[in-house]
């Protein structure tokens, strides 16, 4: 089971949270994956500054500047091709 | 002191066509003491707005300050400039005097009288008329118990209705029924306030025949709630704050991402956030054991803000957060109807991500939020306590 967080903390709220959640849903829903992923929420993740979008945390990797624009790339990179 | 406080709201809905309200409610609350006066001037508009103030102020200083009822009515009546259309000076009055929460005392002049529930259920109390210059007022001096709900109201309340839906207009033994019918113990003087001025607004059609003013006053069993925003500006005060924060008495709130993180590595237990949000405007909420509640901090402070601010006008949104499970309804119910006594722990530390102009989050920001917060609370009449780390 892979691990993987969103941060809903203030910062990242502001950023764009809730449409994270709710693509991490969608696009776990549509590969399959619910089985292997398990989504949670995290409180900050201490990476507010960094780049313009949402911190997630896949197992123990951060990754900060989640957006719309570049979540399909990033679900590939770090959840799809790993799991 | 015993483990009681007394809690108190009031609202008025305006004559139709009317800007002032010739009604008027004084309060007064001090070390062991709370004083509520209901006038209700002759007339409408600024002539029975000036009656009704200058009576509730006059009865409010001097009722305070021990002085009889005789005294307190010729001082009125000696005070109150004359109608010149009728010829007199005239204004009703109700009070109601709390001591040491465990004694009422109830005077009454010319208002519908004040309606009294103990257990939810009507209570006949007893009282004594006397004459004091001409004028009929009746006295009670009575035991209050826990839960002794008092509602004053001006003769609008009664009237409400009449020629429009209703023959008689809505009669004191009705407003009785509703009050008992919709009673619960958790419902605050201001909720109580507001459901039969609602209905009272209703029965007007919203366009009231007369001022309409109701005040409730409850005696309620003393319930703290410690609320922590925020970690110590000196990171090495996190144990001190945490230890002061969980030994306290009742609820326990935590807001904020850093805080609640830092109250579970204290408490030595998980974090657990959720992941649904209920309201897209406010993060979710999380859970940690031996915690009342978990949410994000600014955020939904400033929404809870928004709600008290709401409340002590005229709690429309009282619907939104009575009922919703997101974390700032939730903070909302624990702070406004059910805390009498609240503790803030403020840390003061300042996120160096939240110093971003361009979000609405910033320190300063925080710290007035929570500065009115403690402000609206303290006006909702509840007893606030603020220590910043």
């Amino acid at each position: 089971m892979m691990n993987v967080y969103v941060c809903v903390g203030s910062s990242c709220h502001l950023k764009g949270s809730y449409d994270i959640i709710n693509l991490m849903k969608e696009q776990i829903a549509s590969h399959g994956l619910e089985d292997k992923v398990n989504l949670a929420a995290a409180f900050c993740l201490g990476k507010c500054t960094d780049g313009d979008g949402v911190s997630i945390k896949v197992e123990d990797e951060i990754v900060g500047g989640v957006n719309p624009a570049n979540f399909n790339e990033i679900f590939k990179t770090y959840i799809l091709d790993r799991v | 002191m015993n483990d009681l406080c007394v809690d108190s709201g009031y609202r008025s809905l305006l004559k139709y066509g009317e800007e002032l309200c010739g009604d008027s409610v004084q309060e007064i609350r001090g070390e062991n003491t709370f004083l509520l006066v209901l006038a209700d001037g002759l007339g409408s508009g600024v002539k029975a707005n000036i009656l009704s103030t200058l009576t509730s102020k006059i009865l409010a200083t001097m009722v305070e300050n021990d002085m009889s009822v005789e005294e307190c009515v010729a001082t009125i009546a000696a005070t109150l400039p004359v109608c010149q259309k009728r010829g007199v000076a005239y204004s009703t009055f109700t009070i109601i005097h709390i001591t040491n929460n465990d004694e009422a005392e109830i005077i009454q002049y010319d208002n519908p009288m004040v309606i009294m529930l103990r257990d939810g259920k009507s209570y006949d109390y007893p009282t004594i008329m006397k004459t004091v210059e001409g004028k009929k007022i009746y006295e009670t001096k009575i035991k209050v118990k826990q839960d002794d709900v008092f509602i004053a109201m001006s003769d609008g309340a009664i009237y409400a209705g009449v020629e429009q839906v209703l023959n008689y207009g809505w009669q004191r033994e009705n407003i009785v029924d509703f009050a008992e019918a919709n009673y619960d113990y958790r419902n605050t003087a201001k909720i109580i306030t507001s459901m039969i001025l609602e209905q009272c607004a209703l029965l007007y059609n919203d366009k009231p025949g007369d001022d309409t003013t109701v005040a409730t006053v409850q005696v309620r069993k003393r319930k703290p709630a410690n609320l922590m925003i925020g970690p110590p500006k000196d990171p090495n005060d996190v144990k001190k704050m945490m230890a002061s924060f969980f030994a306290k008495e009742g609820r326990h709130i935590v807001c904020g991402g850093t805080t609640s993180t830092l109250a579970a590595e204290y408490l030595g237990k998980p974090l657990i956030t959720d992941i649904d949000y209920i309201d897209p405007d406010i993060p979710p909420t999380a859970k940690i054991e031996g915690v009342d509640l978990v949410t994000e901090g600014v955020l939904t402070i400033s929404r809870v803000l928004e709600y008290a601010t709401n409340y002590l006008e005229n709690n429309e949104r009282y619907q939104e957060w009575s009922v919703k499970k997101d974390g700032a309804s939730q903070i909302a119910r624990l702070l406004f109807r059910e805390a009498t006594d609240i503790n803030f722990y403020v840390g003061r530390a300042m996120n160096p991500a939240h110093q971003n102009p361009n979000l609405p989050i910033n320190f300063n920001i925080k710290m007035r939020i929570v500065e009115r917060l403690a402000e609206a609370l303290k006006q909702m009449g509840k007893t606030i306590n603020v220590c910043y780390f």
